[in-house]
Order: structure tokens, then C-alpha cells, then sequence
């Protein structure tokens, strides 16, 4: 088992630097002037370079992601160029503010994708499994911004029930689970949770549908137990990979929220990431695409070697 | 085990009285919240990126300059009038040399003078290299604005004498954007700046950050509290030194909210008392909702600036007339809801400047096929032309549906256009490496909307043969040796009228040239709560907050 | 069961991954018997009617479409729903509706299918090469593929076409570069499976060459299961596109496509919300037929020979 989770890390560790490297290069694909957002429309030539090198904008490229990869150990992803802040405790906040919201959306996905893949794989091929399973496939499908959109206008703007945007009533610089707080978490991550929701469906169908095809289910039936205690077992045999999954889903969300955060100005990574992009504040993009990639690898990691320590039996290729 | 859930019971319900309580002491404070466009609060440490749009509500706000606009009327162009200085004239024997005397008695929000060296410290915060307190991330929004500028010496403690790099009688204008923010608050942060940065430049970053997170100006409003990319918040400064333009609310809170659906949604949600930019197809809804719409025409023109240069079809000046004379502005204005004004040249008839040009800017589209037809177009063998365009941006009103307006119109007159669409700030710098760059991808106009407060940024930066990439924005290389002429007239014209009559002939000559396709003026819109009153929206690009109140 | 890290993304499917070992090796009988199976799922036939509908639509867009789709008018502007003239209304620049879905249906579809045929044609060489040659090339390859497997596909789509700036041929790329390893990864996966199976291992035994061992089983066999994946990708890439150019970094107007409708008819919103919601329904409608349409041919697959 050491051997293995000794493997599992040491699988990890270049696929980061290949993360760095990624996100280095892929920044630096990037056209247009790194320093556009504070460079004068005149500036001269000197100016220029004065401020590419207080940037550090004029080394080649190969010292340039050496040095970034330097610093990125020590903690340090430089300063944002558009507003001077340092990158780490931006995209630091905007982690936290995420987890928020990715919690929560991850919770109502879980719940309600559980209750829809318990019935489909109870009642498996019957018509209740299809009605469970087209319902969960209405929530892959559709374009999660645009229900945010639609929410708003319902719950926003026609019945003044939630707030449109944003993080909490005076930013998120305080948040605190009260009403004034949760209020402005509702409608985005209600959105969010169409995300987990679908797939865990899924998950929990095809687990229960196998547990209760196996001999032993068939056999615990046989000798007269009970259908609460055929579900107790259910739930126990398959909530490790449900959990797994869980788990997996809201690292993915941290990362991939960037639609709906725009849609409701949720200060968080993808807020950041939008912002980063459309200020072409190279920093920032490289920093927070880093962070979170490395968190996503780090997550994976983390499921695998949790579930493999509770239940052992799972296979490894 | 009964006892601890009733007790944190309590104490959720404790915090959700209180949370109540703060928001019922809320609403007894004045405050009017306001949704802007900019995507990120506007720079706070006294020189506001973010355009305009970040002096109205970060500039003006918390700092003043030394000659600063009169707010006051809604009927005539905004005019200089003194801010911080009380007087100025150019040096007789060297008209290169300002004299400025401060007025007296000012001071910053923390306590410290306003006088001669603070002025000198703010130009050297952008000019002078070796200053501690230069901040190149300033510099951008800054010395575009005043280009002749070149230093500032103190001669006593309320006079200044600043020197330009040419005769320039548009200074004290230009000088409406250079804020005064305190030396004295920004020495304590500089000191304050951990010892481990040795660095000088970086000593003097982190000095700045942390002065734009707490800073102080002479302003009518003071810092209150900063949420980076989510809300500032600025309280009244009882202390103002101009008593009527003491500000009546207590409290200004401010979100970015770039897109303009959610602003909208903000404003009918109640969440905040103000948007600017409604989107033209919300007005109605915005208005039966109860809601103000404020509009006033606006120093800004939503232009087709014409590349120039040898082999551009626009460098024929026929071509340039009959696009000029194929754009239905009228309807356009339908297509914004009313919400623009219809260009007939950089400024509008009534402007002092405005002139009397020959060339008459209208809609008359066979007019403008007869042009074409003389210059060897016609409909099986149509102008090809590429314009570079940008999806949303600062100023540039709704660029799609407006450009998409313009594409179908040219299209009568013998034009075929094709767009290339690119991110706001790619297309600002295209526009500043000019259309001979590699980046303009041989487009033959570009569409970047522009601010025309002053006579530098509305007419010199474009039609000046010293103008041309990179030193400023003359794109389209736009040469005319009697416009040069014109110019040079205008700006060594040191007495007010003299030099707006100057102005008004170049301004004739340039419409007559037509640099530009003149499509729009913009009209700010923005819409408010019926609570708020003595609203003043003045023609320009900025409003006082002083003279409103809050119901 | 095979690890949990292969469904991080919300598409990675934990419902199909365990089930490719009872999907290779097939025989041409089974696929006879697979497409009969789905003749008869109903679902599946009305999903595939509305694919094909709409496919039909867009393709015949230019002789079917009511009116001009480029053709704007100040004064009809934003009509409702069932205006003469106007079947489906018009939008922000007086434009016919349903000529504009029709034709956007020409690059939303394309978005969605483009990626994923690109993806697959790319994805499955790069899979089969690693899990046919095993041993260290197997695991450098998928070193790689995981690099790009770290980043959650919205984040990368999103990161790409934000860095390559925005137009139809960098969100082609971007879209690809999103599904290539997940695809990769399951016929990796697969192929190892039947690398390991009693007709290869024969094959091997009676010393065909590699090449005609690839063609004639391994790729015969394993192109089924990632043929089925790939179907299931193609409304995320519909989704994500439209996201893209909702965002601004996708197709450039005037083109329609029916994500960037639904950005331009944003404002909108308040005073025709029906014209507005009209692209979004399209986008919902497609997405889940492909949903609906990947589902049956999965569980038509899946059956026990």
C-alpha cells in the first residue's frame, strides 16, 4: 500500500510541472502587449522597455518560467499588473469565496442527484428510470448561464425575493452563514448544483443497479431480509464511490464555475479568471490557472489514496 | 445535549437580529449605490484607469485638481473653472511657463496641507523618474492627457510655476486630469512598507497599493471602505473646502458591474439606487418600473477613425465624404432607444469650436453613390474595406448591433465591409501601433470611440502630422500641412476667445477633411432612483455628487 | 472497477467507464443486433428525429429560411413571437428569428461536432498507440495526456481560447484540446483491454505483424466504446462553445450561432423574454437529444451477448 501511494505522488509531481509549464506557455500564446493596461498610449520607446523590465517582461522565456516556477515555491506569483494587488492573496480570496459557492452547489447536486440515482437504479429499466434518468440528463444539458439569466429575472427582478449579484451585502470581505449573507448564495449556487447533479445521478444509478445484480444481494433477499435493510446495505456498499465522486465534483466546480460566476459577479476564481483574461493581465491568468489546475491534481490525488485506503479492494492499473 | 442546540439556536437568531439591526442603520445613513460599467473599481490612489468613467467616480470624488470643470448647467458645454488654483497666466517673456497661485487653507483628508510642494510631488509622481513617489502604473491614464507637461517648481508655498515642452495653451484644461493626492499620507504608507522589499521600485509599489486601499485627497469625499473588484465605499468630508458643494448624502457605495443586463437586474432587484449605461432595450422596462432616466450629450464621439496612408481606398477624399453621407444616424438612433445623438463633426452645432464647415454630414445616400461611381466604384465592383471593431468596451456604446447598423447601410453606397472583432484592449493598442502596424491587418478604418473634453484630445491627437504612431493616436496617418497650420494657431492662442475662435476654423477644416466617419455622440445615459434628488447631469462626461440627496 | 479520478470531469462518465470491458471484442452480428435495439427504443428514435431535424434544417438553412438572416430593419425591431412575418419574431437589429436559428444551426451544430470528430480522430490514435505499445512509450504518453487532464474542461476551453483570442478556428482548437485527452484516456483503456485479450494474444502467437494486429482487431474492436464516448461529448462541446462565444471568445458576429443570440438578446430579456429564451431552447433541445441519443446507444451496447 506505501509502495502504491508512494507511486500515486510520485505520478503527481511531473504532471505539476507540466501543469507550470502549461500555464506558462499558454499565457504567453497569449497576443497582444503584456502591459497594456498601464502603458500610455504614447509611451516611448524607453518608457517601454523601463517598465517591461521592472515586469520582467524582456528575459527569454526559458528564465522567465524558471524564475516564475522559483517564486511560485516560495509563494510568491507576483503582482497583478492592472491593480498592483499581490496575485496569491487574490486568487486566495477568490478560492475562498468559490469553496463557498461550490460547497453549497455541491450539496443540492448531491442530494437531489442521489435521490434521482437511487430510483433509477432501484427500479432499473422500469419507466420511472427513464423519467428518473431524463430528468438528471436535463441537467447536463443545459447551459447553466443561461438558467442563472432566467433565475435572476424570475427571482430577481420579478419577485425582488434574491438579490442578482454579488457576494453578501456589503462584499465578501466578511462573509458569515446568516440570512443577509445566504440570500445573495441562493440563485448561483442553485445554478451550480446542475453541474454535479447529472453526473452523480449517473453514478449512484450504475452502482445501485450493480449491487443489487450481485449473488450475495440476491441471496441476503432470499434468506428474508427486509427491503430497509437491502437499502441500508445499498447505501453503505456504494457511498464510498458516491462520496468519491462528490469529492471530484467539487474540485471540478472550483475551477469550472466561470459562467456562472460572470452571470451573477460572484467574486471567485472564475470572476477572477474572466477578469484576468479581459484585462490580459498576464500575472494574474498564469496565477490563477495555476492554482487552480494544481488544486484539481492535488484533489485527484487525494480521492484516490482516500478511497483506496477505504476499501482496498479497489483495482489498480 | 437539548441545551447546546437551543443556545446556538439562539445564537443564529441573535446574529440574524443583528444583522438586521446594522441593515435598519443602514437605511437611516444616506446612501446612494451605484453600478458602473467598468469591470474592476477604478484606481483609487488619485490618477483612475478605467476611462472617464473612473475620474467621475474615483477622480472627482476624493480628489481635485488644480483647474477642474463647472458642473452646474445642463443646457451649455461644460466650462474651466478654477479647482485648487485660484488663478493662472503664462509667462509673458516664455510662454513655456505657467504660473499657478493655490488657494489657500486646503487640506488633505488626513490632516496635512495642501500647498506648493504637494503640487510638485504629484507631477513628479508621473514625470519625474528618480522620484520615489513615480508610479509608472499611473503614468498611462495620465501623460496621454497632458503631453506638453513637463515639470513643476515650487516659488513659494502657494505658487507654482510649470513648464510645458511647447507654447501650449491647452494646459490648464489638461490639468483637470492630474489629481492631487497627499505627499504627506503617502510618505507614512512608504514608511510603513515592511523592510524585507529592498527594492526601491518595489518599496515604491507596495506604498502605493497600500495608499489606493486607504487614500487621501482634498476631495468631497474621503475613503470608507475597499473590497478590491467588488465595492468601494466613499463617506462625505464635512470639511470640504468649497462650503456649497458639501455633499448632502452620507455615503456613495460603488460596484463594477460590466455587463449590462445585470446592471439592470441590480437596479429593478433594489440592490443598488443608480446604473449607468442602462441597455437600450431595458429602458422601457426601466422606466415603468419608476425609475429616472437621466441623458445629457456627452464631449464623446463613436467614430470610424480612415486609415490615410498611400493605397488605403480611404485616402480618397470622396470615398471618405460618401460614407459620411450613408449612415443613417436617424435610424440608428431608433436601434439605441434614443439613446445617442447623431454626429455631425467632433463637436455639435452650438459648441463654441464647432465652426462652419462646408462639407455638411448627412444622410443622403445618392449623394454618396454619385461619389462612388466618380471614384470608380459601383455595385458589381464595391469598395473592399476591413474594420477593426471591438465587442464592448468603455465609451464604445453597443458596438455590435451598431457596427452591424453601419455594415448594412455602406452596403447601399458601393461598400463591402468586412469586420474584425477583437477584445477591447487588443483593439486600443492596434489603435495606438496606427494603421500601418501589422496588427491593423490591413484594415482600412478602425472604430475606437473618444473622449473630445478638451481641444488635445479632441482634435490635435488626430489631425496633427506630429501625431502619427507612436507618438499618439493619429491611426490613419491623417497629414494636411494647413490643418498643421490651423493647430499651431490654436494652440499659442493664450486668451480664451481667441482661442476658441482659432478652434472653430480647425474644427470647419477637419469636418471638411473628414477624418473619421462621424457616427454618434454619446448621450450617458443613466437611470436612477425617483429617491434621489437634485440630480444636475451636465454635458459631460462627469455629475457632482454634491448637489444630490437621498428621500 | 477502475478509479474514480477518471470521472473528475462532470462528463467523464463513471456509468460507462466500468462497462467498456463487456463492450469490446465484439462481432459484426452484435452491431446488427445494437442498431436493432435502438430501433426500438423510442427515446432514441425521437431524439434522433429532432437531431435530424435540425441538422436538416441548418444544412438546407439557405433554400429553407423564410428571410434574409443578415437583413436588419430599425423599425421592426424585437417582435414578438407569431408577428406576420415574423414566425419565431425578430431580434435587436429587426432581423427574422427563425431564419437566424436556422442558419446558427449551421455553426452551434458544427461547434459541437467539429471538436468531437477532431478529438476522436486525434484522441483514439494517440490512446490506441499508448495501449497497444504499453510499457514506458504507454506511460509517457499518458503522463502528458494527464497534464492536460488536470484542468477542468471549462477552465482549459476558457484559458485556451481566452489566450489564442476569440474567432471560430482558435474555440476549434481550444474545444479540441478539452476533449482529446478524455478521449485518449478511454481508448487507452480500452485497447489495453484488448491487447489483452485472447484474439490478440493468438494473433501475436501466430506472428501477424503489429500493424495488421492494430488494424484488424484492436481497432475493429475498440472504435465501438470510444465511438459511444465521443457521442456523449457531443453536447458538452455544444454547451462549452456556446458558453465561449457567450463569453465573447467564440464565433464573431454578424454570423449567427445561437450562444452569441443568446448574448446579444441579453438586454433584451426584459421586453420579449420569449424571443430571447428562443436560442437557449435550441441550445437545451440539441444538447439533450445528443444526451438522450448517447444514453440508448450506450445501454443497447451494454446488453449481455
Amino acid at each position: 500500500m506505501i509502495a502504491y501511494l508512494l507511486r500515486r505522488v510520485g505520478y503527481a509531481l511531473p504532471t505539476m510541472l507540466g501543469v507550470a509549464f502549461l500555464c506558462f506557455m499558454l499565457v504567453h500564446l497569449a497576443p497582444g502587449d503584456p502591459l497594456v493596461s498601464i502603458l500610455p498610449p504614447d509611451a516611448s520607446a524607453d518608457l517601454q522597455k523601463q517598465l517591461m523590465r521592472l515586469y520582467g517582461f524582456d528575459r527569454p522565456l526559458p528564465v522567465q518560467f524558471g524564475h516564475w516556477v522559483w517564486r511560485a515555491l516560495q509563494g510568491d506569483l507576483g503582482t497583478s499588473i492592472a491593480t498592483a494587488r499581490p496575485v496569491v492573496h487574490e486568487v486566495f480570496n477568490a478560492v475562498g469565496n468559490t469553496f463557498i459557492l461550490a460547497t453549497l452547489a455541491t450539496l443540492i447536486g448531491f442530494t437531489v442527484g442521489s435521490l434521482f440515482g437511487f430510483v433509477g437504479g432501484y427500479f432499473r429499466n422500469s419507466w420511472m428510470d427513464r423519467a428518473a434518468s431524463v430528468v438528471s440528463v436535463i441537467g447536463v444539458s443545459l447551459p447553466h448561464y443561461w438558467i442563472g439569466m432566467v433565475l435572476v429575472i424570475i427571482f430577481s427582478v420579478q419577485l425582488m425575493w434574491l438579490p442578482p449579484s454579488g457576494a453578501g451585502p456589503s462584499g465578501s470581505g466578511q462573509w458569515q452563514w446568516d440570512v443577509a449573507h445566504v440570500k445573495y448564495l441562493l440563485l448561483p449556487a442553485f445554478t451550480m448544483s446542475f453541474i454535479p447533479m447529472g453526473i452523480v445521478a449517473r453514478t449512484v444509478r450504475a452502482l445501485v443497479g450493480d449491487i443489487l445484480a450481485q449473488e450475495f444481494v440476491v441471496g441476503l433477499r432470499a434468506r428474508g431480509l427486509g427491503e430497509f435493510g437491502v437499502f441500508r446495505h445499498v447505501v453503505k456498499n456504494c457511498a464510498p464511490t458516491a462520496l468519491a465522486v462528490m469529492g471530484l465534483q467539487l474540485g471540478y466546480l472550483l475551477g469550472g464555475s466561470i459562467l456562472i460566476e460572470t452571470v451573477f459577479s460572484w467574486p471567485g476564481t472564475g470572476f477572477l479568471l474572466n477578469q484576468a483574461i479581459f484585462q490580459r493581465d498576464l500575472p494574474l491568468l498564469q496565477g490563477v490557472i495555476l492554482i487552480l489546475a494544481l488544486f484539481f491534481v492535488g484533489l485527484n490525488l487525494a480521492v484516490d489514496v482516500l478511497q483506496m485506503l477505504l476499501d482496498p479492494r479497489i483495482e489498480r492499473t | 445535549m437539548r441545551l447546546k442546540i437551543r443556545s446556538s439556536l439562539l445564537a443564529v437568531f441573535r446574529m440574524a437580529l443583528l444583522s438586521s439591526l446594522s441593515t435598519a442603520a443602514f437605511a437611516q445613513e444616506k446612501v446612494i449605490r451605484i453600478g458602473m460599467t467598468a469591470a474592476d473599481i477604478p484606481r483609487t490612489s488619485g490618477q483612475p484607469d478605467q476611462g472617464y468613467e473612473g475620474n467621475r467616480f474615483t477622480g472627482i470624488t476624493i480628489y481635485d485638481s488644480l483647474t477642474q470643470w463647472d458642473l452646474s448647467s445642463t443646457s451649455k458645454a461644460s466650462e474651466m473653472i478654477p479647482g485648487l488654483a485660484l488663478t493662472w497666466n503664462v509667462d509673458p517673456t516664455d510662454p513655456t511657463k505657467w504660473i499657478f497661485t493655490l488657494r489657500p487653507g486646503v487640506r488633505f483628508h488626513d490632516g496635512s496641507a495642501f500647498d506648493a510642494d504637494a503640487v510638485v510631488w504629484n507631477v513628479d509622481k508621473v514625470l519625474r523618474k528618480d522620484a520615489p513617489q513615480y508610479d509608472p502604473a499611473q503614468i498611462g491614464a495620465t501623460l496621454s492627457r497632458m503631453p506638453t507637461l513637463r515639470s513643476a517648481r515650487k516659488i513659494d508655498d502657494l505658487t507654482v510655476e510649470i513648464t510645458t515642452s511647447e507654447p501650449d495653451s491647452f494646459l490648464p484644461i489638461n490639468l483637470i486630469n492630474l489629481y492631487m493626492a497627499s505627499p504627506a499620507h503617502w510618505e507614512k504608507k512608504f514608511a510603513a512598507v515592511p523592510a524585507g522589499i529592498t527594492d526601491k521600485a518595489e518599496r515604491s509599489k507596495a506604498a502605493w497599493t497600500a495608499f489606493a486601499a486607504d487614500f487621501s485627497g482634498t476631495g468631497p469625499f474621503r475613503a470608507a471602505k475597499f473590497v478590491p473588484r467588488e465595492r468601494l465605499e466613499i463617506v462625505r468630508n464635512p470639511e470640504y473646502w468649497d462650503a456649497t458643494r458639501r455633499p448632502k448624502v452620507d455615503r456613495l457605495v460603488m460596484l463594477p458591474l460590466p455587463e449590462s443586463s445585470a446592471r439592470t437586474a441590480a437596479l429593478l432587484s433594489g440592490q443598488v439606487d443608480w446604473i449607468e449605461a442602462p441597455a437600450p432595450d431595458a429602458v422601457d422596462a426601466i422606466k415603468k418600473r419608476g425609475f429616472t432616466l437621466y441623458t445629457n450629450l456627452q464631449p464623446h464621439l463613436w467614430p470610424w477613425q480612415f486609415a490615410m496612408q498611400p493605397g488605403s481606398p480611404f485616402a480618397d477624399r470622396r470615398l471618405r465624404h460618401a460614407a459620411n453621407l450613408c449612415v443613417d444616424r436617424a435610424a440608428l438612433k431608433e436601434l439605441l432607444s434614443g439613446l445617442m445623438a447623431e454626429s455631425t463633426g467632433i463637436v455639435s452645432p452650438g459648441h463654441p469650436w464647432r465652426g462652419e464647415p462646408t462639407f455638411q454630414v448627412r444622410y443622403d445616400p445618392a449623394a454618396a453613390r454619385k461619389l462612388m461611381i466618380e471614384a470608380g466604384y459601383a455595385q458589381v465592383k464595391p469598395a473592399r474595406i476591413r474594420v477593426q471593431i471591438s465587442a464592448s468596451g468603455s465609451g464604445q456604446m453597443q458596438p455590435l448591433p451598431m457596427n452591424e447598423f453601419i455594415q448594412q447601410n455602406l452596403k447601399a453606397c458601393f461598400f463591402d465591409v468586412q469586420f474584425d472583432v477583437m477584445e477591447w484592449n487588443t483593439l486600443f493598442s492596434n489603435w495606438r501601433l496606427g494603421a500601418k502596424d501589422p496588427s491593423a491587418n490591413g484594415a482600412a478604418a478602425i472604430n475606437v470611440s473618444i473622449a473630445t473634453t478638451d481641444p488635445f484630445l479632441a482634435m490635435a491627437r488626430f489631425v496633427s502630422s506630429k501625431a502619427f504612431p507612436p507618438v499618439s493616436n493619429n491611426w490613419g496617418y491623417f497629414s494636411n500641412p494647413d490643418i498643421d497650420v490651423l493647430l499651431a494657431k490654436a494652440r499659442t492662442a493664450f486668451e480664451p476667445e481667441q482661442r476658441d475662435r482659432a478652434l472653430a476654423v480647425l474644427h470647419a477644416r477637419i469636418v471638411d477633411e473628414a477624418p473619421f466617419l462621424f457616427i454618434a455622440h454619446d448621450v450617458s445615459p443613466r437611470a436612477l432612483s425617483p429617491k434621489i434628488k437634485g440630480v444636475v447631469q451636465p454635458r459631460s462626461w462627469f455629475i457632482d455628487f454634491t448637489t444630490m440627496s437621498v428621500d | 472497477m477502475t478509479s474514480v479520478s477518471a470521472v473528475s470531469q462532470p462528463h467523464g462518465d463513471a456509468g460507462l467507464l466500468p462497462r467498456l470491458d463487456a463492450m469490446a471484442v465484439r462481432s459484426p452480428s452484435h452491431r446488427a443486433r445494437v442498431m436493432r435495439r435502438l430501433a426500438r427504443d423510442p427515446i432514441a428514435m425521437m431524439a434522433s428525429a429532432i437531431i435530424l431535424a435540425l441538422i436538416v434544417a441548418a444544412i438546407c438553412a439557405p433554400w429553407l429560411m423564410p428571410a434574409d438572416p443578415f437583413a436588419t430593419s430599425m423599425l421592426k425591431r424585437l417582435r414578438p413571437v407569431g408577428t406576420p412575418g415574423y414566425l419565431l419574431g425578430s431580434d435587436e437589429l429587426g432581423r427574422d428569428m427563425l431564419s437566424r436559428l436556422m442558419l446558427g444551426g449551421r455553426l452551434s451544430l458544427f461547434m459541437g461536432i467539429a471538436p468531437v470528430v477532431m478529438a476522436f480522430v486525434i484522441g483514439s490514435a494517440i490512446g490506441i498507440l499508448a495501449g497497444y505499445a504499453g510499457g514506458r512509450i504507454n506511460m509517457l504518453i499518458m503522463r502528458c495526456i494527464d497534464v492536460f487532464y488536470a484542468f477542468p474542461s471549462v477552465l482549459l476551453a476558457i484559458a485556451l481560447s481566452g489566450a489564442l483570442g476569440a474567432g471560430i478556428t482558435n474555440a476549434l482548437i481550444s474545444l479540441t484540446a478539452v476533449f482529446v485527452p478524455q478521449i485518449a484516456r478511454v481508448a487507452e483503456s480500452v485497447t489495453t483491454q484488448a491487447r489483452r485479450s485472447d484474439y490478440v494474444e493468438a494473433a501475436r502467437a501466430s506472428g501477424a505483424s503489429a500493424t495488421i494486429i492494430v488494424w484488424q482487431h484492436v481497432l475493429r474492436n475498440v472504435t465501438g466504446p470510444i465511438f459511444v464516448y465521443a457521442t456523449s461529448l457531443i453536447s458538452v462541446s455544444m454547451i462549452l462553445a456556446s458558453g465561449l462565444s457567450f463569453l465573447g471568445l467564440g464565433v464573431k458576429p454578424p454570423e449567427p450561432e445561437w450562444g452569441l443570440m443568446l448574448n446579444s438578446l441579453r438586454a433584451a430579456i426584459y421586453g420579449q423574454p420569449i424571443v430571447a429564451a428562443l436560442p437557449g431552447v435550441l441550445i437545451f433541445l440539441t444538447s439533450i437529444s445528443f444526451n438522450l441519443l448517447a444514453d440508448s446507444l450506450r445501454m443497447a451496447m451494454e446488453v449481455k451477448q
